[in-house]
């Protein structure tokens, strides 16, 4: 670590003069989307302390639970025009919805610290396109970069055909540049090799939801307060959702709301529910699915199911006779049905099975899952025991990543079916959903070519194309990384990284000059290599510093106008106040300029509003439906993004309707107590506003057999003194920690290194104490190769995948900085998911659930031992090894 | 008390904490944190100080470990507190160099922080309001919540059983600078 990186804010900050410029936006990071105001103004001059002498009208000093405090990491100087501007970005006490009162994250909180600043530790902001040449990332003109990549595009379509063109990109950063390069690779040149940050395809994160008929966003944020019980599953809100927790989880405790925590970790949030009256199902990684069965069948034992809302809400017999009441065309793919073994003729068949279900019965899933019975038992009475007047508890259920990240399709769908038993789905403070991770700004300006994806079942059942898997077996000559680590993001890491190796820097076709860079890497892809390109804010390592020919620098947020929508729908602009570094240029710019250079129609947009306009009939009948702002917008003679700038921090919750002159959000989904009238406008009333995402708009109980599971499981399972090495998110860190782990001091102090949780019996059987440096490897992380067509079920599942040969053992091996604590179970240790020297993903198997194709990332494997004391362990200036449970 | 801070440029990373600490009047400066007491190659971080006029505490021999003393710094409606605590902290001062001295509202929206020192952590917390932590040991670093800016730690000395309080470190919650140049209380 760089000692000049870790220079101190200041301690007096520049208050805002009165008439300082001044923007609304929404924060950068979580799903939860705060509101923020960006003052600006130039350098040399200052505002006083008066609310009348200052642009936030407000007296300091600020009393507190105020708000609008300017804390020194909330001031920053960025160049505007061309002249240096104080920028200072606040929460905004004023808004109306989200983080009430000026309440923030410590991320969002510091966002004006991810302001480029030539003087700050943002100072290495891409500038510039860059050329590995003879080895060397050197400086190359727009023209050249984007030529390069057009020419060598065109080569590898034409001649080795689309699906040896990949792209790789996030799925969130704003509407505008997810539609752009969607249109791109989807809609034009239609590659199969496509896949988002966190997916190795096109998968849906939450397939159990999909087929009950549940939309992963349908609860507004204040459903999340206004349950009697609320289960919480595989995240903890108040590490990555900090506002939820804050103003919706924290009050509705506070009124007497009993939070249950599944997970197998303690952090602040499961200690303060516990304290308050709450549950925490401290549960084995991976045995989600066998926990949320036995509630759910102690709950229809004890005949304590919803049973009138039951009968009025979900698919009987005839409804769910064909195609999870999708009717067998539009089940989203068919050989989910195909395989028989999911779908139920209602309720009463679904207890008929969940009644055989062994992994369920109480005293089998409480040796399985590491929950005692009573804890089972008292989740299931918070959750659906009838009151003592007869009234039923309101219940609502919210998952994050560890839920359907360690059992990908078992987990959603028996999660999904407790849901149904309690009555969840459909009314105000009785909802289930995803919390959310990334905010939600993807628009697909293409549907994704599943008719060309070459992994398939018998027949024509196919499903979306395994990115990873298909590079790894040599298929691609061209891979295109947009704003994502991608090699740490996904799998087995560490072996990932030698098969990029292999196809690029192992080549012996390098780029020689900025004059044979297009035959140097046409070169490449004939002799078999990829070539890669890498756009993103950041060189990011190994991606772009050591892997990438091509290096393309793109402008973010606060550098141009972008929209998207929150965690529950909520779309807002996020204003351009600042000009972007060097030559960066936003993401929709880059993908037009390539889409023209290989002669593509469509990509003649001026700026960011036209793109937003033209992705927003994409939008129609979704939940992020903004169709009507910008009819209603072009009735006016405004701008799309000009018409949303007036709707400022509050924005408005799509699907967005146009009723009697006005534009109305939606406040939540299948929302049972929503009536509406005929559509007026560019409105659509699309059925999920107020009914279930089916066919029938009722919802589907869908079984979850161990058995699709159990294979892979008990291979996975630690042996031979291994521990579970799970993985997760900390408050302090944003996704790979590019804005604040790599540059934000407070935060590279915090964590200088990556860390592992470990049980004190665990860590005294192997020497360890806290501040030591350990080890986690393992040799036996299996990564699928090839097997893209399975001919029957047991072909796709892992058995079967093991006796073709299709199973490969690789090892890999991290480092981190012990933190014992008896805040993880015993046999269980728990890292940081995504440090880039230390990615803990590389001790995960990188073999996607054969259901879905989703990875199982919360599952890694190793053994864990002592190095030696690290520099942090008698530090008094970088790490904390007091626990996160201090309540 | 009621100084105006003059402020001067970094006196550089080169100055000594005990250099630091001889300095008189009013001053804004940036001190060097050694990481790790007594190792070279302990990483040093930079931290700004801002010096007031020294203000006499307590005597050492009137405290009791573990038990928290309240105080007002750098100004009558600026609550602080003193602790000694378990073994050596940041910044600690006395003969075990274990007592340190912090302010009193959280840095993420002002909570008050009063009875929350955690002997067995080495800690306050957390915030009635939204749950934030502090290592007391570590400068006032968050350890778990929200809040953008470590505890405001104020700078103690010790001279002939008397502990004083000289400076502060970071920024306190709410105002635009720890006394304000405005002139109010």
């Amino acid at each position: 670590m760089n000692n000049t990186d870790l220079r101190p804010a200041l301690l007096k900050t520049p208050l805002p003069p009165t008439g300082a410029d001044i923007f609304t936006t929404a924060c950068d990071y979580c799903i939860v989307g705060c509101a923020y105001k960006v003052y600006r103004w130039p350098v040399g001059s200052e505002g006083g302390e008066k609310a009348a002498q200052n642009a936030i009208g407000v007296d300091f000093p600020r009393n507190p639970g105020e708000g609008s405090w300017v804390s020194p990491n909330q001031h920053n100087i960025v160049s505007f025009n061309g002249s240096p501007h104080n920028v200072v970005i606040i929460p905004d006490a004023n808004t109306t919805d989200v983080n009430l009162g000026g309440d923030h994250s410590i991320r969002g909180g510091s966002l004006a610290q991810k302001c480029y600043n030539p003087d700050n530790p943002t100072k290495d902001r891409l500038k510039t396109p860059l050329m590995r040449i003879n080895g060397e990332l050197v400086p190359v003109s727009w023209d050249q970069a984007l030529d390069t990549v057009a020419a060598v595009s065109r080569h590898v379509i034409d001649t080795y055909g689309e699906h040896s063109w990949a792209m790789k990109m996030f799925s969130y950063q704003f509407f505008e540049n997810t539609y752009a390069l969607t249109k791109l690779a989807l809609r034009h040149i239609e590659t199969p090799a496509f896949a988002y940050h966190d997916n190795p395809s096109t998968a849906e994160d939450t397939p159990g939801f999909r087929d009950t008929g549940f939309d992963n966003f349908a609860a507004s944020f204040e459903d999340w307060g206004m349950a009697d019980t609320l289960m919480i599953s595989g995240t903890d809100p108040f590490e990555t959702k900090t506002v939820i927790w804050n103003q919706w989880i924290m009050p509705g405790i506070r009124r007497g709301m009993k939070v249950i925590f599944v997970l197998p970790r303690k952090t602040t949030g499961v200690a303060w529910a516990e304290k308050s009256g709450g549950l925490h199902l401290w549960l084995i990684p991976g045995t989600d699915t066998v926990l949320q069965m036995a509630i759910s069948r102690y709950i229809v034992e004890q005949g304590w199911e919803d049973r009138p809302w039951i009968d009025q809400y979900t698919s009987n017999k005839w409804e769910s006779d064909s195609g999870f009441g999708q009717g067998t065309r539009n089940t989203p793919w068919q050989w989910r049905t195909t395989w028989g073994d999911f779908q139920t003729n209602g309720f009463e068949d679904y207890k008929k099975w969940l009644f055989a279900v062994e992994e369920a019965e109480l005293s089998n899933a409480a040796r399985i899952t590491g929950v005692p019975e009573e804890a089972i038992i008292r989740a299931a009475e918070l959750m659906a025991k009838p009151n003592m007047d007869g009234s039923r508890p309101k219940t609502s259920i919210g998952i994050e990543k560890g839920n359907y990240w360690s059992n990908n399709y078992l987990n959603t769908a028996s999660i999904a079916a407790l849901a149904l038993i309690c009555g969840t789905g459909n009314r105000p403070g009785q909802m289930i959903s995803r919390f959310g991770g990334h905010q939600r700004g993807g628009i697909s300006g293409g549907r994704y070519p599943i008719e060309k994806s070459p992994e398939k079942f018998a027949g024509r059942r196919r499903k979306p194309l395994d990115l990873d898997r298909w590079i790894e077996s040599g298929n691609v000559r061209f891979a295109w990384a947009v704003g994502t680590t991608w090699l740490g993001s996904m799998t087995a890491s560490q072996d990932f990284m030698k098969t990029f190796v292999r196809l690029t820097t192992e080549s012996p076709h390098q780029i020689r000059s900025v004059e044979t860079a297009t035959a140097d890497l046409i070169a490449r892809s004939d002799a078999g290599g990829m070539v890669v390109v890498d756009q993103d804010i950041y060189l990011r390592d190994p991606i772009g510093s050591k892997y990438a020919d091509i290096v393309l620098p793109a402008a973010t947020w606060g550098e141009d106008n972008f929209s998207r929508a929150n965690g529950e729908r909520r779309i807002r602009l996020y204003s351009k106040f600042y000009d972007a570094p060097g030559e960066s240029k936003p993401d929709w710019w880059i993908a037009a300029e390539v889409g023209k250079r290989l002669g593509f129609d469509g990509f003649q947009w001026k700026d960011s509003n036209d793109v937003f306009e033209e992705a927003a009939r994409f939008t129609r009948g979704s939940r992020k439906d903004y169709m009507p702002l910008v009819w209603l917008a072009k009735q006016t003679g405004k701008k799309g993004h000009d018409l949303l700038r007036e709707y400022g921090t509050t924005g408005i919750q799509g699907p967005i309707r146009y009723e009697n002159g006005a534009l109305v959000g939606t406040k939540r989904l299948h929302d049972s107590t929503l009536k509406l009238d005929t559509p007026q406008g560019p409105t659509i009333h699309s059925k999920i506003m107020t009914a279930f995402n089916s066919q029938t708009g009722k919802a589907n109980f869908m079984k979850s057999p161990w058995s699709h599971f159990s294979d892979f499981y008990e291979f996975m399972k630690p042996r031979d003194g291994e521990l579970w090495v799970t993985n997760g998110r900390i408050g302090e860190i944003w996704q790979s920690g590019f804005d604040d782990m790599l540059r934000r001091p407070q935060i590279m102090q915090r964590w200088p290194a990556n860390f592992l949780e470990i049980h004190p019996d665990d860590a005294a059987e192997r020497g360890i104490e806290s501040g030591d440096w350990v080890v986690a490897e393992s040799e036996r992380i299996p990564v699928q190769k090839g097997g893209f067509i399975a001919e029957t079920t047991s072909d796709a599942s892992f058995s079967g995948l093991l006796k073709n040969g299709h199973i490969e053992l690789t090892s890999a091996r991290v480092e981190a900085v012990a933190i014992v604590t008896p805040a993880v179970r015993k046999g269980v240790s728990f890292m940081f998911f995504l440090h880039s020297k230390d990615p803990a993903n590389s001790l995960v198997a990188r073999v996607p659930d054969p259901i879905t194709s989703n990875y199982r990332y919360k599952l890694g494997i190793g053994k864990v031992s002592k190095l030696g004391e690290s520099e942090y362990k008698h530090s008094f200036t970088q790490m904390s090894f007091a626990p996160r449970t201090i309540v | 008390m009621n100084q105006k801070p003059t402020t001067c440029s970094a006196l550089g990373d080169g100055m000594t904490r005990r250099s630091f600490l001889l300095h008189s009047g009013a001053a804004t400066v940036t001190i060097m944190l050694s990481g790790i007491p007594g190792m070279a190659k302990a990483a040093q971080i930079p931290a700004w100080v801002q010096t007031y006029e020294r203000v006499r505490l307590v005597r050492l021999s009137d405290i009791k470990r573990h038990t928290p003393i309240y105080f007002e710094y750098p100004d009558l409606s600026s609550s602080c507190f003193l602790v000694q605590m378990d073994g050596e902290a940041g910044s600690g001062v006395g003969p075990g160099k274990d007592i340190v001295a912090f302010h009193n509202n959280c840095t993420h929206m002002g909570g008050p922080l009063h009875g929350t020192y955690r002997q067995e952590y080495g800690a306050v917390g957390p915030c009635p309001f939204h749950l934030t932590s502090f290592d007391i040991r570590r400068h006032g670093m968050v350890i778990a919540g929200h809040a953008t800016e470590s505890l405001p730690q104020v700078v103690l000395e010790v001279e002939s059983d008397w502990v004083y309080a000289t400076a502060m470190m970071g920024l306190i919650y709410g105002r635009v600078a720890n006394i304000s140049e405005e002139g109010h209380e």
